[in-house]
This record gives structure tokens, C-alpha cells and sequence, in this order.
């Protein structure tokens, strides 16, 4: 083998070992970015919904760690599941829209309380007002704990 | 794709309840794609070297088989991104630059080491791999996007188990011996290695049943002697059981390298799920003491260990393998001697017989040097971390335990192999996950970046923030006059 050819291949040997690294690199520099987006985040969550009262499960104490939007009913599917016998198999959402947390009643049977009062389709909620299906009694609290 | 058939299914929102599900609108995963890329890149240089330094003419060894797995990438990329899911866009660049690196150390290696009739062809082991590779691809993808709930993986917990044990049964029973390892299964034309698939399965039970039994595995103690303290009985039957499977299999299935992954994989978990170091050190206390009663009784366990301290001692019997791994390493150095220019075979064989299934680190090490090695081990560390990470932003207990589980199995079988081809633990016949030739072994790592993907969702897209206030939505603090 001539030495020019040796030479070609030893340059695409070492290209080929610094690609390697360079898609490696990217990588981790993927999860840096990931890791350090995560610590700058203001609250692991958008917030956080306590069990004040209920009749059984979900037992009183118990602390749901909200996405942007939670489903509540007695859907086994629903991001809080409320084994209630006055709730609804779809009851209620809690959604964050910009900087506020609003619950929407899905047209349940028995409806929605905010606070003492029914909503009628929407109400906004705010962080230690109390949301009540059936006789659960909810406490919505700000992410950080 | 998917978006029309799954906008049909929904529910016009005119019946009055928001269509919250909603329509899986693509979306672009650029991070994904960029990676990606860099990978494909990667991986052609590599094939070019390859090509080179076999015909002397600058072009791809197996252009074919390049453009394939390029092609394949960019298919799973699409699909991931018309499935409009929020799934982590780092896992799957990190195992296709391992999947890049196996199929081109099959594409080096004699064909004729594997070569299988399908049909009216005849595959030798490259293109084998290519093909394991596609149906891993279509297992990870058709995992990542269909997956969506978890709640049949946690609720048959004990049936997961069961089925786990009756395909170790199963193996003991009508497997066939390779290598004095009783580990593959033949049922009709395919045969299969159930421990890759059991390991999967035994997650998903350590997951489900730790996240249950958490608090009182955590908390509820009987204190035996001084500061050690032990769960009570009936929490800790299930631990012992396990301790039992991983010697049975030693025992059983002759296969220390399962057992080794299983019993690191549950006393892992056995901490993520209860944070006590006792625990652990109890644990791996009781294993060292087993193993030391299961090398005192076989002598396959003996021989394995002599091997390990002295392979120089039958450098031409028990210890050939590690010794030509090892001279492989050496040769390698610290760049390599290049893909393809490693040592010629020996009368027509590689000097390793299992290089392409227990010993692929020691043809990377050889051809692509410490640089390489140490770029797949990287490759795995990222994996890992992306996998623990996934772990971290979990929702609740058994998603968490299954993905941290599930991110160590990879970790920990890499790890074991690794060690043992380097010659720092006891060696033992397991795969390099992802690199390896073998179609279990693919597939049920594909399975494990399939569910790692579904479990990284990160749910629907936090809606815009709302129009300036409406009247008709009462503000906060104010309150209604009527109570009921």
C-alpha cells in the first residue's frame, strides 16, 4: 500500500473516532442543557392538590403533583381518580393557562364547588381555595412545598 | 399519519366537553434530528474507512446497508414526530451510535460467522444484523408511540412474574445447551434467548411491586441485631425469592452473567425505592455469601473464577478467549489499527470464536482503540443518564422505578460484559446490548428504549396563555353571594 493511500486512511480513521466524540459531545451537551433548564425551573410543579376531606379514597392527606392540565372523575383514566359516589366518571379539569389555574366543570351530575359555590362552567381558581366533588374536598397549593 | 386516523376516533368538542385528548399533531423534534445527523455522519466516515482499507477505492464498505440504516433512522425519526408525543429526543441518537458501531463491526467481521437461509436468500451476518436492527427499530417505535398507559404493566404484576419464571421453566425444560449454558429455546423455526426478554419482564415486577410495598419496605422494621434492622418477614419473602431466582439460574441455566444482571438490577432498585444503604450491603453480602457456596458445590463456577485470576494459566483451553481478548486490546492501543485492519483471521476464523456475540468490546478495542472503547462506554453512560433522568421527571413510584430500572439493566449488562472482556470481574457469556449480533438480544433492548421513550412523555403542551380577562370567568377572591 502507498504511502499516500496510508496517509488518506489514517485521515479518515481519525475522522471517522472524532465523529465518534463530536456526536457524544452534542449529546451530553443535550443533557447539560436539559439538567440545567430543570434547576433554573421555578417549582417542580405548577402546583399541588391536597386531599382536605373525603369519604374514603383518595385518602385525606394525599398530595397530586398537577401537569398543566389534570383530569378529575371517577375514570380510572383520570389524572386524579375520585372514587366517589357522587362524582362523575368525567367530572371536572384543572388547567394552568398563563399564570392562573381555572376549573372547568365537564357537565358532571352533581357538579363542581369552588369554595362553596357551584361553577357553572368555569371558575379561576386560586392557590388555597378549596374545590369540592362529592364529598372530596380539595386544596389546590402552590408547586413549591 | 396517525393524526387522521386518530382525529376521526375523537369526538367532535360541539357535544359540549373539550376534546381534551386532542388531535396528535406532528411535532418537529429538531435536538433529535440534529443528533441524528451526527450519528449518520459518524457512521458513513466509518464505513468509508472500512471500504477503504478493503478495495483501496474511497467508497462505503456496504452502501447498501448504510443507506438502510440511515434510511432507518430517518423513518423512526418521522414516525416519533408524526406520533406529535413529547418524548425525550436524546435516547434514541445515543443508541443508534451503538447500533451504528455493531452493524459495522458485522459488516468487518467474516460473514460466514452466522449465516441463515430465509427464503431464497442467503444473509450472512452484516446484512442478519441489518435486519435485526429494522425489527428492533419497528419494536422501539411501535412501543414508544403506542404505550400510553402503564396500568396493565402495573397491575399484572404477579401474572409478569409468573410468565417470567414459566419461560425460565420453559428453557430448563426444552432449551438446548451452548457452550454448557442451557440459554436458548427453540420453538418451531425460531429460537430464542428468554433471559433477554425476562429481564424486561423482571423490571416491570421489581417496579411494580417496590413502588407498592415502598413506605413499608422503608419504614416498617424489625430490628434483628445492633443497627441492623430488616423488613418485616412477609415483605421480605419476595427479596428472598429473588436471591433464589438469581442462583437458580446459576445453578439451572449455568448462566452467571444473568444472575449477575438481575441481582445488581433489584438491589438497584431495591435502594431507589427505599434509600437504605443497609439494605444493599445486606444484600450484596447474602450474594457473595451464595456465591461462594455455589463455587464451593460447581465446578463450572470454579472454573470460571480460576479463569478470571489466571487466564495465562491454559492460554490455549479455558482461558483462550480472555487471553486473545486481551492481546486485541493491546494491539488496539491508543487509536486502533482502523476498521478492517485488525489481526487477519486464523485459518479463516477470527482468533475470538464469540467476537461477534460475547466479545465485540475486544474488536472495537482492537480496531478502534481506547479512543473507541471508551466512546461506547460513554455511549452507555449517556443512555444510563438519560434513562435515570427520565426516572427523576417521573410522575409517580412504579414509572419511576420502572424507567431507572429499565436504564440499569442496560447500564449493568454493558458494565458486566465489559468487566468481563477487560478482564476486571469473573467473565461471563452475556451480550453487549445494542452492539451485539443476535436477535433476542435486539429486540428486547429494542423493547426497553421503546418503553424508556413512552415513559418520557411529558403529557400534552401546557395550553396558551389565556385573552386578556372575560367577564363572563369569575376572578379569584371574589366571591359569589348565594351559598347553597
Amino acid at each position: 500500500m502507498d504511502a499516500g493511500l496510508n496517509l488518506v486512511l489514517w485521515g479518515i480513521r481519525l475522522a471517522f473516532l472524532g465523529l465518534l466524540w463530536l456526536a457524544l459531545g452534542l449529546m451530553a451537551r443535550a443533557l447539560l442543557r436539559d439538567v440545567r433548564t430543570a434547576a433554573r425551573a421555578p417549582a417542580a410543579a405548577l402546583g399541588r392538590l391536597i386531599v382536605v376531606a373525603s369519604g374514603g379514597q383518595p385518602a385525606p392527606g394525599t398530595v397530586y403533583a398537577l401537569d398543566a392540565i389534570t383530569t378529575l372523575g371517577r375514570d380510572l383514566g383520570s389524572s386524579v381518580v375520585l372514587d366517589d359516589p357522587y362524582a362523575s366518571q368525567h367530572h371536572a379539569v384543572l388547567t394552568f393557562r398563563g399564570r392562573a389555574w381555572y376549573v372547568e366543570d365537564l357537565e358532571s351530575t352533581n357538579g363542581t364547588w369552588v369554595n362553596g359555590a357551584r361553577v357553572a362552567a368555569v371558575a379561576a381558581l386560586g392557590f388555597g381555595d378549596e374545590v369540592q366533588i362529592g364529598e372530596v374536598r380539595l386544596r389546590l397549593e402552590r408547586g413549591r412545598p | 399519519m396517525s393524526g387522521s386516523l386518530a382525529g376521526a376516533a375523537v369526538p367532535s368538542p360541539a357535544a359540549g366537553t373539550p376534546a381534551l385528548p386532542g388531535f396528535p399533531r406532528p411535532r418537529a423534534r429538531r435536538r433529535e434530528l440534529g443528533l441524528l445527523l451526527a450519528v449518520a455522519a459518524a457512521i458513513a466516515v466509518g464505513s468509508l474507512s472500512l471500504g477503504l482499507q478493503r478495495t483501496g477505492r474511497p467508497e462505503p464498505a456496504d452502501p447498501a446497508a448504510l443507506a438502510l440504516f440511515v434510511g432507518g433512522l430517518l423513518v423512526v425519526h418521522l414516525a416519533l414526530v408524526a406520533s406529535g408525543r413529547r418524548v425525550d429526543e436524546v435516547l434514541l441518537p445515543a443508541v443508534a451510535l451503538l447500533a451504528g458501531i455493531g452493524l459495522l463491526l458485522m459488516e468487518r467481521l467474516p460473514q460466514d460467522l452466522v449465516v441463515q437461509r430465509i427464503g431464497p436468500w442467503t444473509l450472512g451476518l452484516g446484512e442478519l444484523q441489518l435486519l435485526w436492527l429494522g425489527l428492533a427499530a419497528v419494536v422501539a417505535t411501535t412501543t414508544a408511540v403506542l404505550l400510553r398507559s402503564d396500568r396493565w404493566l402495573r397491575l399484572y404484576k404477579y401474572t409478569w412474574a409468573a410468565a417470567g419464571l414459566g419461560l425460565l421453566a420453559l428453557t430448563f425444560v426444552f432449551g438446548s445447551d451452548v457452550n454448557g449454558s442451557r440459554l436458548t429455546l427453540q420453538l418451531g423455526p425460531i429460537a430464542g434467548q428468554p433471559s433477554e426478554l425476562l429481564k424486561v419482564i423482571l423490571v416491570v415486577f421489581f417496579a411494580a411491586y417496590l413502588a407498592e410495598n415502598r413506605v413499608l419496605l422503608a419504614d416498617a422494621r424489625v430490628r434483628v441485631l445492633g443497627p441492623i434492622s430488616v423488613p418485616p418477614l412477609p415483605y421480605l419473602a419476595p427479596i428472598g425469592a429473588m436471591l433464589a431466582i438469581a442462583l437458580g439460574i446459576v445453578v439451572v441455566q449455568r448462566d452467571l452473567g444473568a444472575a449477575l444482571l438481575f441481582y445488581a438490577v433489584f438491589l438497584g432498585l431495591l435502594y431507589l425505592a427505599t434509600g437504605r444503604r443497609t439494605d444493599v450491603v445486606l444484600g450484596l453480602l447474602l450474594f457473595v455469601a451464595g456465591f461462594a457456596l455455589l463455587a464451593a458445590l460447581f465446578p463450572h463456577v470454579q472454573q470460571r473464577i480460576a479463569t478470571w485470576l489466571d487466564p495465562w494459566n491454559d492460554p490455549l483451553g479455558d482461558g483462550y478467549q480472555l487471553v486473545q481478548a486481551l492481546h486485541a486490546f493491546a494491539r488496539g492501543g491508543l487509536l486502533g489499527t482502523g476498521l478492517g485492519a485488525g489481526l487477519p483471521e486464523i485459518a479463516g476464523r477470527p482468533p475470538v470464536p464469540a467476537v461477534h456475540t460475547d466479545f465485540p468490546l475486544a474488536a472495537i478495542g482492537e480496531e478502534l482503540g481506547m479512543t473507541g472503547v471508551v466512546a461506547v462506554l460513554a455511549a452507555y453512560l449517556l443512555v444510563v443518564g438519560r434513562g435515570l433522568r427520565i426516572a427523576a421527571s417521573s410522575r409517580d413510584d412504579f414509572r419511576a422505578l420502572l424507567a431507572a430500572g429499565l436504564a440499569l439493566v442496560v447500564g449493568v449488562q454493558a458494565a458486566v460484559i465489559a468487566g468481563g472482556t477487560l478482564e476486571l470481574i469473573p467473565l461471563t457469556g452475556i451480550t453487549l446490548p445494542f452492539v451485539s449480533y443476535g436477535g433476542s438480544s435486539l429486540l428486547a433492548n429494542a423493547l426497553v428504549v421503546g418503553i424508556l421513550l413512552a415513559l418520557s412523555d411529558a403529557g400534552p403542551e401546557p395550553p396558551p396563555p389565556p385573552r386578556p380577562h372575560r367577564a363572563s370567568i369569575p376572578r379569584p377572591g371574589r366571591r359569589p353571594e348565594t351559598v347553597p
